[in-house]
């Protein structure tokens, strides 16, 4: 009844390898930066993590429109699943860029326009878990819940450009980026090809982590069902 | 002349480095341990409302 498909149990083992070769990658192939030295293999999986933040708030915002034109909860599920794990894995790069900030900037945190927005942004996500958890009638929680994710999710291009509209000191690395960016480098070979099979390795991740969370909630539901089934 | 000619050593961030990937593997660690752990629970609680239902009848 409860068993795990096929394709799933293959999806684990090849993001599970991936992200074996990832790490190898990380550590062993990209070189050396030369100015800011070890901190710099920080940003391989900072922005990767910062890209599968950005591609589960854009499924949820897409959820949260397939709900509000279908009303089947089922898209509930998949908006609520996406943002749990993007949510998790943007505060993920929020805390390891500060950590890198520390590394190449000399400070933990500075209110910089990237770092700002990307506080509000899993700020809002945050706001979207009390959301729910504030209202008992589930189509009620589901319909609210699609519009909040298709409204929060403006923070998240702002979040995206606001290195390359404001004057910052967070470096963009690709594209051009300010003047004033502190911890830019450039990307040799190696360093591309780590940077490029992190953001795949981050894919997977993400598809292989919201396929269990879709599962979690489908199960989650059907509990419920049971129990009132079981109470009356 | 020369002393601009010569390379200058990285800087030494090995801890920040090491700080950074222990917050990136161990949220991800307990994020996963959160999903069995729930998922685990819920198979339980399954199994406990079958288990009432099948008594009930």
């Amino acid at each position: 009844m409860y068993s795990k498909p096929r394709i799933l149990t293959i999806l684990d083992i090849v993001t599970s390898l991936l992200f074996i070769t990832a790490v190898a990658l990380v550590f062993f192939y990209a070189p050396l930066e030369a100015v800011m030295g070890q901190v710099q293999r920080v940003f391989y999986f900072h922005v990767a993590n910062a890209w599968v933040g950005m591609l589960g708030f854009l499924v949820a915002a897409i959820s949260g429109v397939a709900y509000l034109l279908k009303a089947d909860r089922k898209w509930d599920i998949v908006g609520l699943a996406a943002i749990e794990i993007s949510f998790v894995f943007f505060l993920t790069a929020i805390v390891s860029g500060s950590i890198w900030a520390r590394g190449s900037w000399g400070t933990w945190w500075t209110w910089d326009p990237r770092l700002t927005s990307a506080a509000i942004a899993e700020l809002l996500y945050a706001a979207y878990f009390m959301l729910r958890q504030g209202i008992e009638d589930p189509d009620q929680r589901a319909r609210i819940g699609a519009i909040y994710a298709i409204l929060s999710f403006i923070s998240v291009p702002l979040t995206f450009i606001s290195i390359r509209i404001f004057r910052t000191i967070h470096p963009v690395i690709i594209g051009s980026g300010a003047a004033s960016a502190e911890g830019s480098f450039d990307m040799t070979t190696k360093m591309l090809v780590t940077f490029m099979f992190s953001l795949l390795t981050f894919s997977f991740i993400f598809a292989d982590l919201l396929w269990h969370r879709i599962r979690l909630g489908r199960l989650t539901e059907e509990r419920e069902t049971l129990r009132l089934k079981t109470l009356q | 002349m020369i002393t601009s000619l010569i390379q200058q050593a990285p800087a030494e961030t090995t801890t920040y480095m090491v700080a950074g990937y222990s917050v990136i593997f161990g949220i991800m660690l307990i994020y996963i341990i959160s999903l069995v752990l729930r998922n685990r629970n819920l198979k339980r609680d399954m199994q406990s409302l079958h288990e009432l239902e099948r008594q009930d009848k």
